[in-house]
């Protein structure tokens, strides 16, 4: 598969703040890669330096194998921290400066309207639209000349909960097309959802990267309950593959050792002639799992 | 070509750049027309204002003064674009610095073009109105003064140019620009010699329209050293040339 993006050892430093030290890592076609990590840690920093607008104090970076370029930025779509328009120009004549920019297809403008929703609102001056449109303005001009990379920054920041899903939902309708998108959030729950990779940052440090599943997600945990809980915690005692368990209030938490999954315990439980009136698979809570990937050699 | 026309999007339905250009137009006119009964040398300028050919160099003076209007308009477009985020946004879509300067100095050279032309107009129809000669050698006697102005003129943009992109935020640009123009050189104009302060470039662009009658004040004092107006187009030029690689640089090494 092919690199899209490769960093290396990319560094930027603010007077004495270190705000990204030596970030290694490379972005594959096809992936969705999320830049993870609390506000401050250096998300924003890295996706600058790799679109050209702030100069990074050490390292390189390649797109598509080749230094940054008007050739390579015409193939990346991005939009960084917030929406960036005229606030006195409409939707329209906003985008038909970035078509002019980009030497996009005005024709594209119109469809790109009509993808993020606001064909009916594009007579509108930018400074009259909310958060969310600006956003859904901001990703349509992002797509404006059909990249092969989209680079989002925070793009459901601020947005209320319709809005979140509607551009979670846009994001992965654009990556069901076959783009790259590289993501950054400091919204774990927001990254699991959507991406297949996870880069995490802490304060400028690369704590973990890897595919989704081997990051975030360690055992699941089950909970379950039942009319009669005793003879449940009693079965639970025995059982050799559950790792830990625990009660809390009506309901029993427990962790099963790998290879395990909750069909097992049903079965068993089943035998005994005990019926759960719940059984629920939890992911491990993701603030836990991410409290304990930025704590190691914290 | 395609610089050009982004900027003209951007400008044509932003009504703070044509109020500024209707007042820098508005203010010129009103004051070539009240200009005859201005006092200059101790005598007052009467009809002989709007005689033909010294009219080029007298309304290219008056003009000159107006050139720090059109040099505020062109800061208030660059920090515009700091303030909207747009140059960011143009340099991840694919513009390179160069560019950015590149496509403002269109814009400058636009400004200049239409403020020569709009002082053409200007004197064509007080001149054809009022001067007693109206030979055609007379009207284009002096004619080349418009181009001295016309260099001034893209001389005090760029110069608001370098200010807008080394200050960022348009009130501060404001005032650094101002401040610089009619405050820091010349104090330091003062404390030079005047062969060297000739060769500032506040000054340089002043000669370009020299003050009408000046060979009468030199004649009552010691002769100005300032440069003629054909001297002080090299140097005009070469200002021009570092004000911009300056704007570059500027650009070039901060972050957006």
């Amino acid at each position: 598969m092919a690199t899209v993006l490769y960093l290396d050892e990319l560094s930027k430093k603010y007077g004495s703040l270190q705000a990204l030290d030596r970030l290694t890592l490379q972005v594959e076609a096809g992936s969705i890669y999320g830049l993870l990590g609390p506000n401050g840690s250096g998300k924003t920093t890295t996706l600058g330096m790799v679109l050209d607008v702030i100069r990074p104090s050490g390292g390189s970076f390649l797109w598509f194998g080749k230094s940054i370029s008007k050739e390579t930025k015409q193939r990346v779509g991005a939009l960084l921290e917030t929406p960036n328009f005229y606030p006195y120009l409409t939707a329209k004549r906003n985008l038909q400066v970035i078509a002019d920019v980009k030497q996009a297809d005005p024709k594209n403008i119109n469809k790109m309207l009509d993808l993020v929703g606001l064909g009916t609102r594009s007579h509108t001056t930018f400074k009259g639209f909310s958060l969310g449109m600006k956003q859904r303005l901001a990703l349509a001009a992002a797509m404006l000349n059909d990249p092969e990379v989209l680079v989002l920054d925070e793009p459901t920041n601020g947005l209320d909960p319709q809005g979140i899903a509607e551009v979670r939902d846009l994001i992965l309708r654009i990556a069901g097309q076959g783009k790259t998108i590289v993501l950054a959030s400091h919204l774990l729950d927001e990254v699991e959802k959507v991406c297949t990779h996870v880069a995490v940052l802490q304060s400028g440090r690369l704590k973990a990267n890897g595919p989704v599943g081997n990051i975030l997600s360690a055992q699941d945990q089950l909970l379950i309950s039942a009319e009669n809980l005793a003879p449940v915690l009693q079965l639970l005692e025995r059982l050799p593959y559950v790792a830990q368990f625990g009660q809390e209030k009506e309901d029993i938490t427990l962790t099963l050792t790998e290879g395990y999954t909750s069909t097992d315990l049903n079965r068993d439980m089943f035998a005994q002639g005990i019926v759960l009136s719940q059984l629920l698979v939890r992911r491990k809570s993701l603030e836990a799992q991410f409290l304990e990937i930025t704590k190691e050699e914290a | 070509m395609n610089l050009l026309q982004i900027e003209f999007r951007k400008i044509f339905l932003y009504r703070t750049f044509w109020v500024i250009l209707g007042i820098y137009a508005l203010l010129l006119l009103l004051s070539i027309y009240v200009s005859k009964s201005v006092l200059i040398s101790g005598q007052t300028v009467g009809a002989s204002m709007f005689e033909f050919p010294g009219l080029w160099a007298r309304f290219s003076f008056i003009a000159y003064f107006f050139n720090l209007l059109l040099g505020i308009l062109i800061i208030v477009l660059i920090t515009d674009e700091y303030s909207f985020r747009t140059f960011r946004q143009q340099v991840i879509d694919g513009l390179s610095r160069k560019e950015l300067v590149l496509a403002k100095f269109c814009v400058a050279l636009g400004l200049a073009v239409f403020s020569t032309v709009f002082l053409l107009a200007l004197g064509l129809i007080f001149g054809l109105l009022f001067s007693k000669d109206k030979s055609f050698s007379a009207v284009l006697g002096q004619i080349d003064h418009l181009s001295y102005f016309f260099v001034q003129s893209v001389g005090y943009m760029t110069l608001a140019m370098f200010f807008a992109f080394l200050v960022r935020k348009s009130g501060l640009a404001i005032i650094a620009y101002l401040a610089w123009a009619k405050l820091v050189e010349p104090i330091i104009h003062y404390q030079l010699d005047d062969s060297l302060d000739k060769y500032m470039p506040i000054k340089v662009f002043g000669s370009l329209t020299p003050t009408p009658g000046q060979e009468i004040i030199d004649q009552l004092t010691s002769p100005t050293q300032a440069l003629s107006p054909a001297w002080a187009v090299l140097p005009a030029l070469g200002y021009i040339g570092l004000l911009l690689l300056g704007s570059y640089l500027l650009l070039r090494f901060r972050d957006l």
